[in-house]
């Protein structure tokens, strides 16, 4: 009798879990997995009516929506990623931005390239005189919501002006549908910038702009500036945001993604052998097979605090009482937050075309 | 005198006819012209990765297609999944529509007069307008949530309630352009109401039920909101109707948010349209072969 | 006996239609009704803010109620002039000829491509000569919008509308021929007004479609929350902003949004109120 788990959600990490659900599916034949990526909020909603096994979400419950669920759902992260700003300008082949820049552009603050602003954080580049097309996303989406959440942190104009949010109400700029829309308009629009996916913008190898971190360097998104910004003191229910973080090497728009469960398996419908399985599933995706997958395609894999923090979570869950989980509750790692990150999945297959990790200034 | 008046205006109607005719064949020329541009994008970006392996194999992961393109290759795998999928889920909707389409429509022909048969010929058009993503909301509460579970059977509610509109009303139509007598001489050689339907009507509208079977066929076959909400998606070829099923739409949508994977929507579509030439080449013919 | 059942299901089938729309309508009454409780139904209609921040949230249908009808109305606009020869061509002048045939599957093709596809070929081909054309500088918008609509509803109208213009029989026309009329006289004459009926239904089938088509309007229209004034700017329809949001909507949100679905369920039944009226003048005469 074969078992078969549905999920659905966010658009973000569906190349990522696309794959691990195949390994996974290849070593334990009789097992499917299916995914449908229809946005987290479908996700959650389809998760409340149990209609699904577990969704993904880019942004953890709000208290409406936990209150909303009926029971308790734990959050199980799966991998991290960040949010790039991606450009298109001649001739231009360094950008160093602020939060503070970013916002203003994006409100339409500073219209032109060659404003003053910009020529002070960045000395050594000439711009051109050319019109700023700030792209944004139209529709909802988690990697808005980071993205928003960062500027909120680091521009309080920002904060008073647009909030956070998985759709804002955009003062500036053209809007685009998913990922790919964005990153379209902006490779083909001289004088674009857009807020993109680190995945896809690693993989399509786009041009982006180094920010310049709570640390006070400047950054570049990859899989250890990423990776960097978890070397933090990480809550008990992995419910946090990744942005602004005070790591040297942190990227500061960097993200989690989870899955979410529910922490008891026995509602109606659901099946104690679903239930091992899925959870078994869990433990293979924070696993290191798992996350050493992650790093082939640019996802960004837990760093070993997380990953160790998440085996906890996972092994809260149970059926009608009983354990679930045949790891055991690892010993929580006490790392000085400076050390050199650990990560659990080896970077030897990345394709990315390594530049410099950190510009010093 | 007045026979040349008479003369000078044949003379301008006939020229008239001729511009009339000239602007027919051109307009209809033009209109060629989106769908000739369309199959041009769709062949030389989806040839590359159009191979066997698009019919037997299922969708690739991210990694093979990644893998592939660092070494030139074409990216492996191919739409098995979906293609089932479609036909699966396509499948169901068919065998539900035509019947109660088509009664539908037979009824709404016979009772033109009828308040009743009215008001139903009106709610039809209404359905017609409906977004394909509410459609899929509805099937979603219908079948999805009783169900607990997304599958195959949801998707083809979605698509059934799609197509009906389209079916009834071109039935319909059809029916009530057919001349009274043919109904009529039917009965009045004794035959029963429902072999004068079966035998005489329906095989004299079958031009024009055909048609709006097959539009309906081929607009449902491209929709990707309402599958999205109800048969959700399959890395797998799955034949089970109360599971989660793929469709050759929802590949392409998965295909379109995967930086790896954008260059195989092109295959995809291209396959599709391959699919829906064929079901129109051979509804022509069986259309010729079966009209009175 | 048989005749007695088979009218019985005939009568069956209709009645499940009439359930089927009651159906639809109560489950969307239903999930709107936060909204409507929450602003009115005519505050919900006319109000052209759109503010989905969590905490200054406001929902207004009026810009979307606006794009829908401007996209939908100018692609019909857009499709008549070539949807009408086609029908022409395939149903009057050219009919049971090869090259109907082919002319008919060609346009028939364009009715089974991909609403993405369709989205696709409007960014990477249309995209870049609407720009040119000076229409506007980012090639989204209205204008893009509506012309992909039109491309996509030529086959509903003009498929039809063949068929029924096939259907007169040829004595009806020979009648007019052998008055001396010229053929297009005899079309303008006789052909168009005994098919009207079927025209007009094949046109609403049509303007139906342009007015729930999603993927490929969401791609091309801009997605912006204004109302649209002209063919330059950018926009949203109902139904995009539906697919664009739903994903990740919830709550009054969700509400506002199936109830633009409601809206929109409720202006294609005045349109076709219009058109059956219309259709009526037409079969009197």
């Amino acid at each position: 009798m074969g078992v078969t788990l549905s999920g659905a959600g966010a658009t973000f990490p569906y190349p990522f879990y696309s794959i691990v659900f195949r390994d996974y599916m290849r070593k334990n034949p009789g097992v499917r997995v299916n995914y449908g990526a229809i946005g987290s909020g479908g996700g959650i909603r389809s998760l409340r009516d149990k209609s699904v096994d577990f969704a993904a979400s880019d942004a953890f419950l709000n208290e409406k929506e936990t209150a909303s669920m009926g029971a308790e759902v734990v959050h199980i992260p799966t991998c991290m990623g960040g949010v790039v700003l991606s450009y298109t300008l001649s001739g231009v082949d360094s950008l160093r931005l602020t939060g503070e820049l970013i916002a203003d552009i994006f409100m339409g603050k500073i219209t032109r390239w060659n404003d003053p602003r910009l020529a002070a954080e960045n000395p050594n580049v000439r711009f051109p005189d050319l019109e700023i097309t700030p792209v944004y996303r139209s529709d909802g989406s988690g990697t808005t919501f980071v993205f928003s959440e960062y500027l909120n942190k680091v521009s309080p104009e920002w904060n008073r002006e647009m909030g956070t949010g998985k759709a804002l109400k955009w003062k500036a700029g053209l809007a685009a549908k998913g990922n790919p829309g964005v990153a379209s308009i902006v490779q083909l629009t001289e004088g674009a910038i857009g807020y993109v996916g680190s995945e896809y913008a690693l993989t399509l190898q786009m041009p982006s702009a180094l920010l310049k971190n709570k640390a006070g360097n400047y950054v570049k998104a990859t899989l250890e500036t990423i990776s960097a910004a978890a070397e933090t003191d990480l809550s008990d229910d992995m419910k946090l945001t990744l942005t602004d973080m005070p790591h040297p090497h942190a990227y500061p728009i960097s993200m989690l993604t989870w899955l979410l469960v529910y922490e008891d398996q026995t509602y109606c419908g659901h099946s104690r052998q679903e239930a091992e399985v899925l959870v078994d599933l869990l433990n293979y995706i924070i696993g290191p097979d798992g996350q050493k997958l992650a790093a082939q395609v640019n996802y960004v894999p837990l760093p070993l605090r997380a990953v160790q923090k998440t085996q906890r979570i996972i092994n809260r869950i149970h059926f009608a009482g009983e354990k679930l989980s045949t790891a055991p509750d690892p010993e929580i790692a006490i790392v000085n937050v400076l050390s050199e990150t650990e990560t659990v999945g080896d970077h030897e297959k990345t394709v990315l075309h390594e530049k410099s990790l950190v510009d010093e200034r | 005198m007045s026979d040349r008046v008479k003369f000078s205006n044949v003379k301008k109607r006939a020229a008239k006819d001729k511009i009339v005719f000239g602007l027919v064949c051109l307009f209809s020329f033009l209109a060629m012209i989106p769908l000739f541009l369309i199959i041009w994008e769709v062949v030389s970006k989806g040839y590359k990765n159009f191979n066997w392996r698009l019919f037997t194999q299922v969708a690739p992961s991210s990694m093979d297609a990644l893998l592939a393109k660092m070494s030139g290759e074409p990216i492996p795998g191919g739409i098995l999944n979906g293609i089932t999928g479609t036909i699966l889920i396509v499948g169901m909707a068919v065998l539900f529509t035509i019947p109660l389409g088509l009664f539908v429509g037979i009824y709404l022909s016979e009772h033109p007069e009828n308040k009743f048969a009215r008001t139903v010929s009106y709610l039809t058009d209404l359905l017609q307008g409906m977004p394909s993503i509410v459609i899929g909301i509805i099937a979603y509460i219908w079948v999805v949530k009783p169900l607990r579970s997304y599958s195959a059977l949801a998707g083809s509610v979605a698509l059934t309630i799609m197509m009906l509109p389209m079916v009834v009303r071109s039935t319909e139509e059809t029916l009530k352009m057919l001349p009274r007598t043919l109904k009529e001489s039917g009965l009045a050689l004794g035959a029963s109401y429902t072999s004068v339907v079966f035998r005489v009507i329906l095989p004299s509208g079958f031009g024009g039920i055909f048609t709006g079977i097959l539009l309906a066929v081929s607009r449902v076959m491209g929709e990707t909101a309402p599958l999205m909400l109800t048969a959700l998606g399959a890395a797998v070829v799955n034949w089970n109707i109360l599971k989660p099923t793929s469709a050759i739409p929802l590949l392409i949508w998965d295909f379109y948010n995967d930086p790896n994977l954008v260059d195989i929507i092109w295959s995809a579509s291209l396959l599709l349209l391959i699919v829906i030439f064929l079901l129109n080449w051979i509804a022509k013919i069986v259309a010729r072969r079966w009209k009175i | 006996m048989k005749d007695k059942i088979f009218k019985g299901l005939l009568f069956a089938a209709a009645l499940a239609i009439l359930l089927l729309t009651a159906g639809v309508i109560y489950v969307l009454v239903k999930q709107s009704l936060d909204v409507f409780h929450e602003y009115g139904v005519f505050g919900f209609i006319f109000n052209a803010e759109w503010d989905p921040r969590p905490e200054t949230e406001e929902y207004g249908a009026w810009s979307f109620i606006i794009g829908t009808l401007f996209t939908a109305f100018f692609a019909l606009l857009l499709c008549i002039p070539f949807s009408l020869p086609v029908a022409l061509f395939n149903g009057e002048y050219f009919k049971g000829y090869k090259i109907s045939s082919f002319v008919s599957s060609v346009v028939d093709l364009l009715a089974g491509i991909p609403s993405i596809v369709y989205g696709l070929w409007g960014f990477y081909t249309l995209r870049p000569i609407v720009i040119q054309l000076g229409v506007n500088a980012q090639g989204f918008g209205i204008f893009l919008a509506s012309i992909v609509l039109a491309v996509m509803i030529i086959p509903y109208a003009s498929s039809l509308s063949a068929e029924f213009l096939s259907m007169i029989p040829d004595t009806v026309k020979e009648g007019a021929y052998s008055l001396g009329a010229t053929r297009a006289e005899t079309i303008r004459h006789v052909s168009l007004p005994m098919a009207s009926s079927g025209i007009v239904a094949a046109y609403i089938l049509a303007l139906g479609r342009a007015l729930g088509e999603t993927m490929a309007v969401t791609m091309l229209i801009g997605n912006t929350t204004n109302v649209p004034t002209s063919l330059r700017d950018t926009g949203n329809t109902m139904a995009s902003v539906i697919a664009n949001q739903f994903g990740e909507a919830d709550g009054l949100k969700l509400s506002a949004l199936i109830g633009i679905g409601l809206l929109l369920f409720l202006i294609t039944a005045v349109i076709n109120l219009i058109a059956k009226f219309i259709m009526k003048k037409l079969s009197v005469r």
